[in-house]
């Protein structure tokens, strides 16, 4: 559905996006999971035209660059800056967005009405958008990105800063848009929403491709054996092992075991092992 | 051209629920308009509810001619007989606008006409009252052509022709120039550019506040280009100048303007709107925030005002000042407006500042224009 091929992108001497290819395929729920300032914004503005690559190409399925303003109108993005008007209504801003997209007349009702509806907000629809909150503001982001119905949809960091029942309603709308067939690129710094959402993850730092591949893949390939906790005559030990059954039964028949815990390798791990660093550093 | 309407609508819908600008743009100008008209004697020559400007008058003449003349003015100042000594001191004080002294020989003056001295009055002002001086003297000389007008047709209808050396028939092709009839018609024109200067920076600091916001690269990752997107707030801009210039002609209407051409009037009206559509463009350039734009957006316009003459009138500027003003566009925006009001400029006339105003218009729109570009 969409294909990065070597792309490059430098502000001055710093470089966002360095050398990256990837291919996200159609109806996939793909993550960009990386830490703040790691090129995933800059990767999403490329992809969506508003940045052009220094080098490499960006091009949509059956649509060509997106570059190209009827491109863009196949795509829905919903950026990490909420960008509404906060002295419109939140049903005045979807009909905006709608216009701009060329919806009009019934059309845009339908569609106003509908994505209203899906982010839970229709009784707010007449509210100035400055009197919503946060998690209000980043549902109706997400209904705007949704309201000309755009079968590829770019979400950059779209949980940030709001509530976990806003969360929660967000995670709803996405896995929602994607069984309906949708292509979502979903973009995050959140390890766990990564995990919760996505089928495939890139792992990105410092504008390069790290990893790319299922969770089960990334944690396999790059997570390291898993961590036997075990607590034997009050003493706690620590083990790596990718037999943890084994190693236990080992431990078992030289002492009494009080408590035992397994502690399985996660997409951290993965970053840690990949760069040397944590994601939230 | 669907979008960019989509987007001029949007401008359009938050324009009222700005309150400060709606204040600054509509009410603002308003106030400044009514005040100062008021302030500089009102609507003098209305005859009806509004004060006649008072001043007092010196007869030294004691003819026929000089007391027809006063009788004449009677009609738009209220004249008040009194020595020249005394005339003196009521102006020091304040009571009066200024003094009118009809110098001796005034009235044999009247009996020549096209030759030998003219008729002389002198006019005794108080120097902070310049604008009413003005306004005195265009009344003075609105009084005289009247008169001269009146002996051109006392002298053809009075059957009895002297003898000339040559006769000649005259047609007068030069137009009558009137001068601003009351206050209003000075105060007018001022108003509009304070409307003109509320609405641009309301526009201009909304168009930072997109940046800033998010919404402009938010708008640009949709099916936009640039220029629809510059072309939506320029659109926006454009109408709400119009209504602006609409609404302020209406108020004035009140107060006794009357447009000697409103085909003229229109066309001062879009030369203005397109100008200060480009300042806006310009202005939304000059800042990364609202806070910078909007004070590099008064530095600018301040001191064009104050050239420009929207804030005291240009006649009654020195005259270094005036010549000064020339760079300023408000000065022509000033000057095109009072030519559909009481300039009674022709079409050909206009072409000077109609077309200065679009040129910066249009100059200022495209170095805005790429100043965003480079933000």
């Amino acid at each position: 559905m969409l294909t990065l091929t070597n792309v490059h992108k430098s502000f001055g001497k710093t470089v966002a996006v360095d050398g990256l290819s990837l291919s996200v395929r159609k109806g996939e729920l793909f993550g960009l999971l990386g830490p703040n300032g790691a090129g995933k914004s800059t990767s999403v503005n490329l992809a969506v035209g508003l940045l052009n690559p220094d080098a490499g190409e960006i091009a949509i399925e059956g649509l060509g660059n997106p570059a190209t303003a009827s491109v863009r109108r196949h795509i829905g993005v919903a950026p990490q800056a909420i960008a509404l008007y906060d002295l419109l209504s939140g049903e005045e801003n979807l009909r905006f967005f709608g216009e701009v997209y060329g919806l009009s007349g019934a059309a845009l009702a339908r569609r106003v009405a509908w994505c209203l509806d899906f982010v839970g907000l229709s009784d707010r629809k007449d509210d100035a958008v400055g009197k919503y909150s946060g998690g209000m503001k980043r549902r109706l982001n997400l209904a705007a990105a949704l309201v000309h119905d755009p079968q590829l949809l770019l979400l950059d960091e779209p949980t940030v800063g709001v509530d976990p029942q806003s969360r929660n309603k967000i995670f709803e709308n996405i896995e929602a848009l994607h069984a309906e067939g949708r292509t979502i690129i979903y973009t995050t710094h959140y390890m766990e929403e990564a995990v919760r959402l996505c089928e495939r993850i890139a792992i990105v730092d410092s504008g390069r491709l790290l990893a790319l591949g299922t969770v089960t893949e990334l944690l396999a390939t790059h997570g390291g054996p898993a961590t036997l906790v075990v607590n034997t005559n009050g003493e706690t030990r620590r083990m790596h092992t990718a037999d943890p059954l084994a190693e236990l039964k080992r431990i078992a028949a030289t002492s009494a075991v009080d408590a035992v815990q397994m502690e399985r390798p996660t997409l951290e791990q993965v970053f840690l092992s990949l760069t040397g660093r944590s994601l939230r550093d | 051209m669907n979008q960019i309407i989509a987007l001029a609508l949007k401008d359009l819908r938050l324009m009222p629920r700005n309150k400060g600008g709606m204040f600054f743009t509509f009410a603002w100008p308003i106030v400044l308009m009514v005040l100062f008209g008021f302030a500089f004697g009102g609507n003098a020559t209305s005859g009806g509810a509004q004060p006649k400007m008072r001043i007092a008058v010196t007869d030294e003449d004691h003819s026929d001619a000089s007391r027809t003349f006063l009788a004449g003015l009677e009609a738009s100042l209220e004249l008040t007989p009194m020595t020249t000594a005394e005339a003196d001191l009521a102006v020091r004080l304040g009571r009066r606008a200024g003094y009118l002294v009809v110098k001796p020989g005034f009235g044999a003056a009247s009996q020549r006409i096209l030759s030998g001295p003219s008729k002389q009055v002198e006019l005794g002002v108080d120097p902070a009252r310049q604008a009413e001086a003005g306004m005195i003297e265009g009344l003075l000389m609105k009084q005289a052509g009247a008169e001269l007008l009146t002996r051109f047709t006392a002298q053809g209808s009075s059957g009895g022709e002297a003898w000339q050396p040559l006769k000649i028939t005259t047609r007068a092709v030069a137009r009558e120039r009137r001068g601003p009839e009351n206050a209003f018609d000075v105060t007018f024109p001022q108003g509009i550019v304070w409307g003109l200067i509320g609405c641009v920076m309301t526009f201009g600091v909304s168009l930072v506040t997109e940046r800033t916001h998010g919404t402009l690269v938010r708008l640009r990752m949709a099916p936009l280009s640039r220029a629809q997107i510059l072309g939506g707030k320029a659109l926006a801009c454009f109408i709400t100048i119009m209504l602006v210039e609409v609404i302020l002609l209406t108020v004035a209407f009140g107060f006794g303007v009357r447009p000697s051409s409103m085909g003229i009037l229109a066309l001062a009206g879009v030369s203005a709107a397109v100008c200060f559509v480009g300042f806006m463009m310009l202005i939304a350039s000059l800042g990364k925030t609202e806070q910078t734009a909007s004070g590099a957006g008064w530095a600018i316009l301040m001191p064009m005002s104050m050239l420009g003459g929207a804030m005291v009138p240009q006649f009654v500027m020195p005259q270094w000042m005036q010549t000064a003003g020339m760079i300023s566009p408000i000065r022509w925006v000033v000057l095109a407006i009072e030519g559909g009001i009481w300039r009674q400029f022709t079409l050909n006339e206009m072409v000077l500042p109609c077309a200065i105003l679009i040129s910066v218009g249009i100059a200022c729109f495209a170095a805005g224009t790429r100043g965003l570009k480079e933000a």
